[in-house]
């Protein structure tokens, strides 16, 4: 099923700001946006499931919201 | 005439009651008591640029007993299009003090220290110890990360603010949220990113209001957490785009595994260079992929130089000369070849060799390292 993905900040310039990926679970979701977006992969930024950000591999399901937060330094 | 409803000020207040804080004194679940919390606080600014002017007004404003304003910069015409505590007049003098100057002027009754001195792994503990809260209003991840990992050390509330173009982050570290455990910085971003995926405020420009919102959204995080009014943002990042308004709350996990990554002891911390972790030192240090490494490896006037210690495995499968870190660390050697190509396990330490060998040769030779180390050039092929 796909799940929306929300991107921010300077990764919205990569992946754009909203986007529909086809995952079972947070490591194939990542794998498939690193393939989709070489560009993503040398980047840090947290991964947000349903507002809760992930330190580990979790299943997605219908409906679930990703968001992939960048660090900002700016100040 | 209208009749209000008023709370009256209790009589054994009545020797601490200041008009000036009088909208506070009436304000629901804030009052005196609250006011003299904020007059007994004591609080360090970090940072008096985009996000510390507002931070600093409003504390200021609302009668902070103490407040520490940390910045070693002078003021600067760009500044001005966001930093409202400066004037035209002002631009080359230090922003510390130019901020004291202001901040006593809009409340004399509290103490304000100007502080003109850049926070360091040598000061940053005995500076940040002196305060009960801190305020990160810094615009760079070298500080960031040092203010951070200090106020773990040191089990020091930070009130955590950082902009982009149109967009911020807020969040509150080293308090317990409502499961009563404690985050910060690390849990939520472990390392620092390489300078170059990075854009600061200076590349990327920003809109000028962004840190007015984002440093009010500061200090409204420290009155709350001094007077122990509303839900502070223990653990959660709350985010804000300006463009269409769109905010998130995402609750941060307590996860250990990134706390190794903390210095463990004071001592540990003094020894840390952040800058260095941060790559800001190293702009001249050409990072190669697995493929492009591959691709210069046997060209000509070219040394590869492996860094690790002598028993370390993987051994490399191509023609290499090996020097360990600690060696170049006491002397780096004199190379004869143009091109110096650097490589060890993870890809840390030869960004620490490349750096020693630059500082050494300048631009007089092409420096560049594995990015990644041989455990990821033998993951690709």
């Amino acid at each position: 099923m796909a799940v929306k993905v929300i991107a921010f900040g300077q990764l919205t310039e990569i992946t754009g700001a909203e986007i529909f990926i086809e995952a079972r679970d947070t490591d194939i979701l990542k794998a498939t946006l690193h393939k989709k977006f070489p560009h993503l992969a040398g980047m840090k930024y947290a991964i947000a499931v349903n507002n809760a950000i992930i330190t580990e591999n979790i299943t997605l399901s219908n409906k679930d919201e990703v968001a992939l937060m960048p660090p900002y330094s700016g100040g | 005439m209208r009749w209000r409803l008023c709370r009256p000020i209790r009589e054994d207040n009545m020797e601490q009651y200041n008009q000036r804080y009088a909208r506070h004194y009436s304000l629901k679940s804030f009052g005196v008591q609250g006011q003299q919390k904020l007059a007994a606080a004591r609080v360090l600014v970090i940072g008096a640029g985009g996000l510390g002017c507002p931070v600093l007004q409003y504390l200021a404003a609302a009668g902070v007993g103490t407040i520490g304003i940390a910045d070693p910069d002078t003021v600067s015409l760009s500044n001005l299009q966001r930093q409202v505590l400066f004037t035209t007049e002002n631009i080359g003098r230090p922003k510390a003090e130019i901020a004291a100057a202001r901040l006593k002027s809009l409340n004399p009754e509290i103490s304000v220290i100007a502080i003109s001195v850049a926070i360091t792994t040598a000061n940053a503990l005995e500076l940040i110890g002196d305060y009960d809260i801190i305020a990160d209003c810094t615009d760079n991840f070298a500080a960031r990360y040092m203010i951070n990992d200090a106020c773990v050390l040191l089990h020091k509330p930070l009130v955590f603010g950082a902009i982009f173009q149109y967009e911020g982050q807020v969040s509150v570290f080293n308090i317990s949220n409502s499961f009563g455990e404690k985050v910060n910085y690390r849990n939520l971003f472990p390392s620092p990113p390489a300078p170059a995926d990075v854009q600061d405020c200076s590349e990327a420009g920003v809109l000028g209001v962004l840190p007015g919102i984002i440093g009010t959204l500061q200090a409204t995080e420290v009155i709350k957490i001094i007077t122990g009014i509303g839900k502070v943002l223990a653990g959660r990042l709350l985010t804000f785009n300006l463009l269409n308004y769109n905010s998130f709350i995402f609750t941060i996990a307590a996860n250990s595994n990134a706390n190794h990554l903390i210095p463990a002891t004071t001592a540990d911390f003094e020894a840390t260079d952040y800058e260095w972790l941060c790559g800001m030192k190293i702009d001249r240090i050409r990072e190669l992929s697995a493929n492009e490494f591959l691709a210069v490896l046997n060209n000509q006037d070219t040394v590869v130089i492996d860094v690790r210690e002598s028993d370390e495995l993987p051994k490399a499968g191509f023609d290499c000369i090996q020097l360990p870190l600690l060696h170049i660390n006491e002397e780096v050697p004199d190379i004869t070849e143009k091109n110096i190509i650097l490589f060890c396990q993870g890809g840390k330490r030869s960004l620490k060799a490349a750096q020693l060998f630059s500082d050494k040769y300048k631009s007089h030779k092409n420096i560049s390292h594995l990015k990644g180390g041989i455990l990821t050039l033998n993951k690709q092929l």
